[in-house]
């Protein structure tokens, strides 16, 4: 039944029905004109595609079980092994953000705490574990895990939330440890200790598979997930570009398919449609803000639940958000790949994401990008429920003020948990920011 | 007190082993290799918060939403409360210590050079490695600062004496149920390990008296650290009694001993020999049965996990603690306090409360 599923639901009428709707989306898409009452230009045409793409990946996730070994991964782990071995991949911090950018995180989150899931716990993880608990999703429904993969390089947090879900599901949880980076370069027995961790996936992920791991199909994934990489971290350096063609609030929204489908070649070909879109607005003197006044770099992660409004917010009194550390953090590891070494080189990569490096190297990562993308200020979001990325931004802040000269403000909220962001202090706090942009 | 019970403060004990010429390295919690300090010529004397210092100046550089030993503890070293240690080392705890480990080394600089060990999360062959390789990598940092690379003799005394140390912790915990003493008392004695030199520590832990402790409901405690330590006294005047721990600043700190072979080696299998614990990615089910099996030994009636504010890793567990436990007929109190020095009526009313409900 689950085959028949698999077939009748995801490739004979989810795929064709998916492919219509995403022509409607384009002709809409086409259809919107930009105009001097609409602060933003009209979104880029290849979010029809990326919608497409991303509820194609969900609606197979629906019917995955039993047809494809299921793995549940954290952002930062290492999923061409499983990709390999033929492994369909759910990244639940992934189907959390979604959950926040349909604004229905704070009632999963709510669900969780009944649950005795304390507020103070990330909220990417609350609302997961409302989403199970509940069984209630934006995309119908998630597949059950057979794998848990999980890496540390975000986040201690995650190893404490995928054991909970090992509890809950009763599956094998593998772990990928990564020593926090606190100076510039990862010492060798970091890295052997790492790239010992994913050889070792190997043969669990394997047995849940039922088959060999092919080296020559890794290489091959491998080689198509740096590809990826490299093209969207191009897609993110074109925002040097005055006016900028695209904002950090358009990269967090198509940020889908590198993060869920890196290693897959639709992934690397949609990502191509889009540079080549985004060449043409730069060809045709297109910015993102109509009226690109100011450009300012973002620090943290989105703020799902108001994207929209704040981007609209922020482009309304011309101030572009051009670049962040969140969505560059999927670009910036592309040129240590080596499809030739994967596992050395793989060790490397997942060592050194911005999140895994001291406070000292993230400040030094974003005074380059102010250089970088000529920001004329900051906005560091404090995240309540992110410690990680949130802990040493206040002397981060100090530190941008000082070394760079820019304004850089601290500006609190949650990401997925919409109770810890008042709309009104922010506004009052972001007034102030503009202001101090245009002095 | 039943004993005559006389423990050094922090201070004294810093002024008193500096005087012989050692160096002090204030140590974050909770989990760090003491011979191997010890062999370089230091002496931990670990930090928790302390309890009862303003949050303000660790608050200039963590928010709001960062745990009391972190903001606590800087605040510490901001005015002045570690100056003249040789070092500071702060193991990789959790994402909270990550910080802190982060933002003193590239930001606040004290003048005593910030020391970082990374903590592996699991136990596999494959951690014992790396550990065994971070650990020489923290013994070369240590070395560098005291210009001092142990000999052989230097590890073999560091190891008598820490094992000495470490055996009359073990021994105090199977000790308890004769043990004269109130759980102030033996708590008191259980957290001197955190500063004591180890010989100290042999001394006070044997010279408690033998007898029967005072009587009351019996509980369990777990979590990160028991303080105040009123905590003990309000416990005491509710009727209960603690009888078995879970504490990071106790019990989880009770590790296996091994003799010989490399020193490295068996720092490295001493740390990841410990019980189940949040902070290393032990199984929740590894660690609900852990609990329950220490409860029954001790016949505790119910377990209270006391916590500061903001600690992920123990956040967590809980649900999933209580529902394990409480199909073992095992009741759960999670209470969650701020290091101020007292604690709230609040607290103290759902202590009584849970207390009640286990008579
Ligand atoms: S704590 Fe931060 S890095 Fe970790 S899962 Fe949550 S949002 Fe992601
Ligand atoms: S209280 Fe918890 S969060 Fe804070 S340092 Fe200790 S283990 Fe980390």
């Amino acid at each position: 039944m689950s085959r028949l599923g698999h077939l009748l639901g995801y490739r004979l009428a989810g795929r064709p029905l998916l492919r219509l709707q995403r022509r409607r989306d384009e002709r809409r898409l086409d259809s919107l004109r930009s105009g001097p009452d609409r602060p933003l230009e009209p979104p880029l045409r290849s979010i029809a595609r990326m919608k497409e793409m991303m509820s194609g990946h969900y609606l197979e996730g629906r019917h995955a079980s039993g047809v494809r070994p299921v793995a549940w991964v954290t952002s930062g782990a290492s999923t061409e092994i499983l990709l390999t071995l033929g492994f369909f991949v759910i990244y639940p911090e992934n189907h959390a953000a979604l959950c926040g950018a349909r604004r229905r995180a704070q009632h999963l989150c709510e669900v969780a705490e009944d649950a005795g899931y304390s507020r103070d716990i990330c909220s990417y993880a609350r609302t997961d574990l409302g989403a199970l608990l509940s069984g209630e999703t934006p995309v119908g429904r998630l597949p059950r895990p057979d794998l848990l993969l999980c890496c540390t390089n975000i986040c201690q947090t995650v190893l404490y939330w995928y054991r909970v879900l090992a509890d809950h599901f009763g599956c094998p949880l593998v772990l990928v440890d990564t020593p926090f980076q606190y100076g510039p370069q990862p010492q060798p027995h970091e890295v052997a200790y790492v790239r010992r961790q994913l050889e070792e996936i190997v043969p669990v992920a394997e047995r849940v598979a039922g088959r060999p791991f092919s080296e020559q199909e890794f290489t091959a994934i491998v080689a198509r997930a740096k590809e990826a990489s490299e093209t969207w971290l191009e897609i993110l350096e074109r925002a040097r570009h005055r006016p900028s063609p695209l904002t950090a609030f358009d990269a967090f929204t198509h940020l889908g398919p590198i993060v869920d489908l890196r290693g897959e070649q639709a992934t690397t070909d949609y990502y191509r449609g889009l540079l080549a879109e985004i060449d043409r607005r730069i060809a045709a003197g297109i910015g993102a803000v109509r009226e690109e006044r100011y450009r300012v770099l973002w620090d943290n992660l989105p703020i799902w639940y108001r994207i929209g409004p704040l981007s609209q917010w922020l482009a309304a009194r011309g101030v572009n958000v051009v670049a962040s550390t969140y969505a560059h953090a999927w670009g910036e590891l592309a040129p240590l790949m080596d499809p030739l070494h994967p596992f050395e080189s793989m060790a490397r990569v997942y060592l050194h994401p911005i999140l895994n490096r001291s406070a000292g190297q993230k400040l030094e990562a974003m005074r380059g990008m102010v250089d970088d993308f000529s920001a004329d200020g900051v906005i560091l979001h404090s995240d309540r429920s992110c410690k990680p990325y949130s802990l040493g931004q206040i002397d981060q802040r100090d530190g941008l003020v000082n070394q760079t000269g820019v304004p850089a403000l601290l500006l609190e909220a949650d990401h997925n948990d919409p109770r810890s962001f008042s709309e009104e202090q922010a506004a009052s706090r972001l007034e102030a920011f503009v202001e101090m942009l245009g002095g | 007190m039943t004993n005559s019970l006389r423990c050094p403060t922090r201070a004294e004990v810093v002024a008193r082993v500096q005087a012989a010429g050692r160096r002090v390295a204030a140590v974050l919690p909770y989990h760090y290799p003491r011979a191997l300090l010890r062999a370089h010529g230091f002496h931990p004397v670990e930090v928790w918060g302390p309890p009862g210092v303003p949050r303000d100046e660790g608050g200039r550089h963590f928010q709001a939403y960062t745990c009391d030993i972190v903001v606590r503890a800087t605040s510490f070293l901001l005015r002045g409360g570690l100056d003249g240690v040789d070092a500071i080392l702060v193991p990789h705890t959790c994402d909270a210590l990550q910080g802190m480990g982060s933002v003193l080394g590239d930001f606040v600089r004290p003048t005593p050079p910030v020391l970082t060990l990374y903590l592996p999360r699991s136990r596999r062959p494959v951690d014992h490695e790396f550990l065994v390789a971070e650990l020489r990598r923290l013994g070369e940092a240590l070395a560098a600062i005291s210009g001092r690379v142990p000999a052989p003799a230097d590890w073999e005394a560091a190891f008598a004496a820490e094992d000495a140390a470490d055996r009359a912790l073990a021994d105090l915990y199977a000790r308890r149920e004769g043990l004269a003493v109130t759980d102030r008392e033996f708590y008191t004695v259980v957290r001197s390990r955190e500063f004591l030199p180890a010989e100290d520590f042999v001394a006070l832990a044997g010279s408690l008296a033998a007898g029967d402790p005072p009587g009351g409901v019996p509980v369990m405690l777990s979590g990160i650290v028991a303080e105040p330590l009123d905590l003990f006294d309000h416990l005491s005047a509710m009727g209960a009694r603690v009888v078995a721990d879970d504490l990071a600043s106790g019990r989880r700190r009770v590790y296996p001993l091994q003799d010989g072979g490399d020193p490295h080696t068996r720092l490295a299998t001493r740390l990841l020999g410990g019980p189940p614990d949040p902070t290393r990615g032990d199984p929740i089910a590894a660690r609900a049965r852990h609990l329950r099996e220490q409860m029954g030994a001790a016949g505790a009636r119910g377990l209270v996990i006391y916590d500061p504010k903001f600690c992920e890793p123990e956040l967590f567990d809980v649900p999933l603690l209580r529902r394990h436990l409480s199909a073992a007929g095992l009741p759960v109190l999670h209470v969650e306090v701020e290091l101020t020095g007292s604690l709230t009526q609040q607290t103290l009313t759902r202590l009584e409360a849970f207390v009640e409900t286990l008579r």
